[in-house]
């Protein structure tokens, strides 16, 4: 039940983003926080830590579908300065840094598709949908942050 | 007097210079007898071994990390020392070296030549390892593709050019009984992870802190360190304060395997390679280098609290 919790309490990050519209850095944190939320949610249901359930399954999905969607939105120019780990290469790379959006978008589009109207069927049909998905945690991290 | 004085430090002077020499000079295994190697276990100690992470391209991927040409540098402050070309290329490579040769290298860090290796070749670990893991290794390492191409030699400066001394050092720092005194009733599964750790994984080469002469400081074994490249630091991965007391054993074994943290954050910088070679190993190889990292001594980070 905690867990579900969880995974519900993620998807309210879009609102969260709403409101925090005039803080970029503040604003990316917080659905950075939601997107590792939903990967570990996603996780702790392809180890079995958590019994296999397609609504959580899919609310995990649409969460990381809500940050591919929202997350770039939050890289003004001149907010690479602060408590970030935003890589300078954010806006030195821009066009990389929009492809690696761009493959986060078509990653989870493609999740969502294959989970259908309640979600993946099976756990299988779930690790086939949001394994590529989680593929792109550490690519962009690797490019494009900055590690203290 | 004058003279009787010069006469006596020229004595001490080539006397100390002979001790030197003794001392420091390149020990091998001689004529001891080596286990036949296999190439099938071989590439399970190649990955425990992090081979790929110096030898192969810098964030090479699938098969080109069995490409070994070398080339990948590691700027620190002794200067700059560069990986060697070790794939089975027969003069570019170590396609002519015998068995015991690579064994010579892997356990005592002594080349073909008879000379002392620098210590970024990370022999410390490897002389832990069992014989029959580096004949192993040598057997695997056979059947990897040739690369052409030599990689380009070490940029030291005076001190560090004088390899001799390198025998000092060794000295100093070379200890092929473990570094954790484990508790007697320790498991198999500890002992096996503490096998990995201290030996072929050489985890501690990054994650102990070094002192001035760039030798392991074991009384602060894991506990973090100053990153030999850059201003960075590289984690404690003991229990104690600044370490990684809050993981469990199965979420360092599932970081190992996937490379994400218990938080979701994903493995970076230098560990990301790592990381790479760690899931190709076998869970059970995971799982005990994660009921090792449980049991070392706990320690406060071994870096200063500025970094």
């Amino acid at each position: 039940m905690k867990k579900l919790v969880l995974a519900m309490s993620t998807l309210c990050i879009s609102v969260t983003a709403v409101l925090a519209a005039d803080d970029p850095i503040a604003t990316r944190k917080r659905i950075m926080d939601s997107t590792a939320a939903a990967a570990g949610l996603s996780a702790a249901l392809m180890k079995g830590d958590i019994e296999y359930n397609p609504t959580i399954a899919k609310a995990a999905i649409l969460t990381l579908g809500a940050s591919a969607a929202t997350f770039g939105d939050y890289f003004p120019e001149g907010s690479g300065e602060g408590q970030t780990t935003a890589s300078p290469k954010i806006w030195e790379d821009a066009d990389g840094f929009k492809a690696a959006l761009a493959k986060f978008t078509t990653d989870t589009s493609a999740a969502l598709e294959a989970s259908g109207k309640d979600g993946p069927a099976d756990l299988d049909a779930f690790k086939a949908a949001v394994g590529p998905v989680m593929s792109n945690c550490r690519s962009c991290h690797e490019a494009f942050r900055v590690q203290n | 007097m004058i003279k009787r004085l010069t006469a006596a430090a020229a004595v001490l002077v080539a006397g100390g210079g002979a001790v030197f020499w003794f001392l420091t000079a390149p020990q091998t295994i001689g004529a001891a007898t080596l286990p036949s190697g296999d190439a099938t276990r071989g590439e399970r100690v190649f990955w425990a071994g992090g081979c790929a992470s110096c030898h192969a391209a810098h964030g090479a991927e699938g098969e080109a990390r069995l490409q070994l040409a070398g080339g990948v540098e590691l700027a620190t402050e002794f200067g700059t020392f560069v990986a060697p070309n070790i794939s089975p290329h027969p003069t570019d490579g170590i396609g002519n070296w015998s068995e015991r040769a690579f064994a010579n290298a892997m356990l005592h860090g002594v080349s073909p030549e008879g000379e002392h290796y620098y210590p970024a070749f990370p022999y410390a670990s490897y002389a832990r390892m069992a014989p029959q893991d580096v004949t192993d290794l040598f057997a695997f390492l056979k059947t990897l593709p040739e690369v052409e191409g030599k990689a380009p030699e070490n940029r030291l400066s005076f001190p560090f050019t004088v390899r001799r001394g390198i025998g000092l050092w060794k000295l100093l720092y070379m200890r092929e009984e473990p570094v954790v005194a484990l508790a007697p009733e320790a498991s198999e599964e500890v002992k096996r992870g503490q096998y990995l750790v201290e030996g072929a994984g050489h985890c501690g080469e990054c994650h102990t802190p070094r002192d001035f002469a760039g030798g392991p400081r074991y009384g602060d074994w894991l506990a973090g360190a100053a990153a030999a490249e850059g201003n960075g630091i590289v984690p404690n991965i003991t229990p104690g304060e600044g370490g990684i007391g809050s993981w469990s054993a199965s979420d360092i074994a599932y970081y190992l395997e996937s490379g994400f943290t218990p938080d979701f954050d994903s493995v970076g910088g230098s560990m990301a390679s790592v990381q790479k070679n760690m899931s190709m190993l076998p869970k059970e190889d995971r799982d005990a280098i994660a009921a090792y990292l449980k049991a070392v001594p706990a320690r406060p980070n071994g870096y200063p609290s500025n970094r």
